[in-house]
């Protein structure tokens, strides 16, 4: 079962190692939030230097690209549903489940490296955060990617239409990237708007993020976010694979 | 005995908006009995149910009821035996465009349980036999079609499977590409691998398989080696255009040489054994009634013919 998986991981990641420059593309939104933005909101934090807007800001930055760059992984999927890919796969001796864990690992993997060439660029912009919190950053990123993966290839394994996925997740992209605080702590915000931010599942990524960056390694937000992620990936990868036996009919 | 089924049956429930939903059966009761080692194949036209046949066979589909034994396992309580004794080619090919299709062979080979010594070498073989050793490292999707598919027989047959299914495997291929597979597939068997392809194609279950079936709207309606269903019709058919076909029709009838008649789209198609000597007897009793022919010509019976026969209308249409 393992060597299965294993083997779908390194298939995949040689594909994409073949086109490194769309992981590069990826990148590019936070990238240019970062160098653009981040000075503009130091103007509006009173008192506010470029350190402490980073801290507040970087994680943000990083979830985005789990938002708009793991939320689409399922895309080739939708393809291999008609081009017999699934199908050839689903007849031979391949462990099924492995078919969509190879391919999450693999987002895993890309989002780790996305976040952290993000945040070594946010180093050299002036933020500062120690080892420990910048290692669990990235633990956190994986946790994302295997979230917003998995419920990527459910999404494409159930609705099995380019434009029907699309259209699903540009529609939920805009909220869930406001609820969650993005861009300014959701807590600056009114109490209606801070209940309703409590059912995005990222509001508790990028909360976790910036205990993280403040150097509150232990701050309850951190476990919860790590929990809440790990139940929520849980969950979608075992609908994506159901979605995947029910391909046949 | 390689296949063995009894009784399939496959109903899809289709979903027809607003909550609604029909009940579609694509396969209404089939017995299949494949030899080892040999061609058989499938033949009917688009929507008859062949792929959905095939499908369960394979262990994608699981069957509404009937059962079918596969390399000696049942499909479905022992998919995963079944699996390990099958190549399945599908009509899609099954070939990643990203990667090339060396990938796809190694990965493919690997799954079975190959060490990736064992699989690189055994996709050597293969990108040899089938001249795809200049091309293994493009990516699938600036491959001609003709090679594409070559790719996917490629990977179909990476594990040494005793059983392959073909499903349409020659569908939008030119002649030439066409003839080539059939070559490939016939060199399966003489390696002793049983084939089970299907096809609308009439010239190639005649040219290619051993025995075959013919499906329509889901049941079998002939079975048979292609000479034997041939025979059935009738070694030869005289096909007629005429004034007063209703006519010709009744006189044909009546000759003793002749031993069916069938009107269709304004010709009459007449089956008799011997077409070289009942033509010109075929001319005279016409001539006598004075009804006067457009055209006419001889032709050996076709599997066509057998297929209207049963069927009632011809595959050329139905398709």
């Amino acid at each position: 079962m393992l060597r299965h998986t294993l083997l779908f991981f390194d298939y995949e990641v040689k594909n994409l190692l073949r086109r490194p420059i769309w992981a590069v593309f990826g990148i590019i939104q936070p990238v240019m939030y970062l160098i653009f933005f981040a000075p503009l909101l130091r103007t509006t934090v009173p008192g506010g230097n470029m350190e402490q807007v980073l801290a507040m800001f970087t994680p943000g930055a990083m979830m985005m690209i789990a938002l708009f760059g793991s939320l689409f992984a399922g895309f080739g999927m939708i393809n291999e549903t008609r081009n017999g890919v699934l199908e050839r796969l689903a007849v031979s001796p391949a462990w099924r489940p492995g078919i969509v864990l190879g391919r999450v690992m693999k987002d895993m993997v890309a989002l780790v490296v996305q976040a952290t060439l993000v945040m070594l660029l946010a180093l050299l912009l002036g933020l500062r955060i120690t080892v420990p919190a910048f290692l669990l950053m990235l633990l956190l990123m994986a946790a994302t990617g295997m979230f917003a993966a998995s419920l990527s290839y459910g999404l494409a394994l159930a609705i099995r239409d380019e434009m029907g996925v699309s259209q699903i997740v540009q529609f939920f992209a805009l909220p869930l990237t406001l609820l969650a605080g993005l861009f300014l702590p959701v807590n600056l915000g009114p109490q209606w708007l801070q209940t309703v931010a409590k059912f995005n599942p990222l509001y508790y990524a990028v909360e976790a993020g910036r205990s993280l960056f403040r150097g509150d390694l232990g701050d309850s937000t951190v476990p919860v976010a790590f929990g809440l992620l790990i139940v929520l990936a849980a969950i979608t990868l075992t609908w994506s694979m159901r979605s995947l036996r029910s391909l046949a009919g | 005995m390689i296949i063995e089924a009894h009784d399939l049956r496959k109903t899809f429930t289709a979903k027809r908006g607003r909550g609604k939903t029909e009940q579609v059966e694509a396969v209404r009761g089939i017995d299949l009995a494949v030899e080892t080692g040999e061609i058989f194949a499938a033949l009917g036209p688009n929507g008859a149910g062949k792929t959905t046949t095939v499908r369960m066979l394979a262990t994608f589909t699981v069957p509404t009821s009937g059962s079918a034994k596969v390399a000696g396992y049942d499909v479905v309580s022992q998919a995963a035996k079944v699996r390990e004794s099958i190549g399945y080619v599908s009509q899609a090919g099954g070939v990643d465009d990203n990667a090339p299709g060396l990938d796809s062979l190694i990965l493919t080979a690997r799954l079975a349980g190959m060490s990736l010594k064992q699989a690189k070498a055994r996709a050597d073989e293969l990108l040899t036999t089938f001249s795809l050793s200049d091309i293994a490292n493009r990516e699938a999707k600036t491959l001609s079609g003709g090679q594409k598919r070559r790719f996917a027989l490629a990977i179909g047959l990476v594990t040494r499977p005793p059983l392959v299914f073909l499903d349409e495997p020659t569908t939008g291929l030119d002649p030439q590409n066409r003839a080539n597979l059939w070559d490939e597939v016939r060199k399966l068997r003489d390696e002793g691998t049983s084939v089970l392809l299907t096809t609308h194609y009439l010239d190639e279950a005649d040219a290619l398989c051993d025995r075959l079936v013919i499906i329509d709207n889901g049941k079998i309606v002939a079975e048979g080696t292609p000479g034997e269903l041939k025979k059935e019709v009738a070694g030869d058919v005289v096909t007629l255009k005429l004034k007063g076909s209703d006519e010709a029709e009744d006189v044909l009838k009546a000759q003793p040489y002749i031993k069916e008649v069938r009107a269709e789209d304004g010709l009459l198609r007449a089956y008799l054994d011997d077409g070289e000597h009942g033509l010109p007897m075929m001319l005279r009793a016409l001539e006598e009634r004075n009804l006067t022919l457009e055209s006419i010509s001889l032709d050996r019976a076709t599997l066509d013919d057998v297929f209207l026969k049963h069927t009632g209308r011809s595959l050329r249409d139905a398709a």
